[in-house]
């Protein structure tokens, strides 16, 4: 779904101006007309880079309630992975199995998908590699330090455990 | 405050493991794996520490800006890795004894 010109710059501007009242943190009116100004002519200029789907929906409150909770489930997700690698790294034998593994994905929003493969790459042991669609489905190539399953779906639910259903919930 | 401490001390023994996981893993896919192990978990630790720590001062425009920082680790940390690996791969860099390598089997010349 392609959005029309005045969303995309409007979603933009919107974004703009909340990081510049959050980081001048001061409310006098010189500074907030300031940033309207400063905002506005940036997302004139960007916004066809940044948004390429509805960024609107994200407003939807379910939509932003699920992307609070997706928070605390990554972090919980990021702690076991941490301590996973760091006993990995520290322990004397080094049981790595690296390996390259190919693995489907039922995301299809851009947004979802870059949220995806960022939320595996941040998770210690794991890193996105490639995107590639094929046949309507998309795929994710990922560099794996401890290969257990080499069955795709198999593998991608050892990798990416809840945080897809979670992805899905956000986006479409 | 006790729970600041714990927080620092967190975010020191997971850059520690990290650091210790650069210098002793095989090849240089492993390695960027372990570092990933400092960018979350040790630098969100020490920056949650610090988090608390401004709130305890009462001061909010830092604390919110500490926050920040740590969204805005998180937000670029994953791009640049996925940047390094694939370069390095495309470089042609020796992985080790990997199990199974479905990107060189799909992107033969690459």
């Amino acid at each position: 779904m392609k959005p029309s010109k005045f969303n995309s710059i409007l979603s933009t501007f919107i974004f703009c101006y909340l990081f510049w009242i959050i980081f001048t943190w001061t409310f006098t009116s010189q500074e907030l007309i300031t940033g309207a100004i400063v905002s506005l002519l940036v997302a004139i200029l960007t916004s066809r880079f940044f948004i390429h789907e509805d960024a609107n929906y994200l407003f939807n409150p379910a939509r932003f309630l699920n992307l609070v909770l997706y928070i605390f489930i990554f972090l919980m997700e990021l702690w076991k992975a941490n301590v996973d690698v760091a006993k990995r790294a520290l322990s004397p034998s080094l049981p790595v199995n690296p390996g390259i593994v190919k693995v489907p994905t039922e995301v299809k929003s851009e947004y979802g998908l870059s949220m995806l493969a960022n939320s595996i790459t941040l998770t210690p042991g794991t890193i996105t590699m490639e995107i590639t669609e094929e046949d309507n489905k998309n795929y994710y190539y990922i560099h794996w330090i401890d290969v257990s399953e080499k069955d795709r779906t198999k593998a991608g639910e050892a990798i990416k455990g809840t945080l897809e259903n979670w992805v899905r919930r956000i986006w479409k | 405050m006790y729970l600041v401490y714990i927080l620092m001390a967190i975010g020191l023994f997971f850059a520690f493991a990290g650091t210790v996981g650069v210098l002793r893993m095989p090849d240089a896919y492993c390695r960027m794996q372990s570092s990933t192990n400092i960018a979350t978990l040790g630098t969100l630790g020490a920056l949650l520490g610090a988090f608390l720590y401004a709130i305890y001062l009462k001061n909010t425009g830092m604390a919110i800006k500490i926050l920040f920082i740590a969204v805005f680790i998180i937000v670029t940390n994953p791009v640049a890795g996925h940047a390094i690996c694939k370069a390095a791969y495309k470089r042609g860099v020796k992985a080790e004894k990997l199990t199974c390598d479905d990107y060189g089997r799909d992107f033969p010349n690459e």
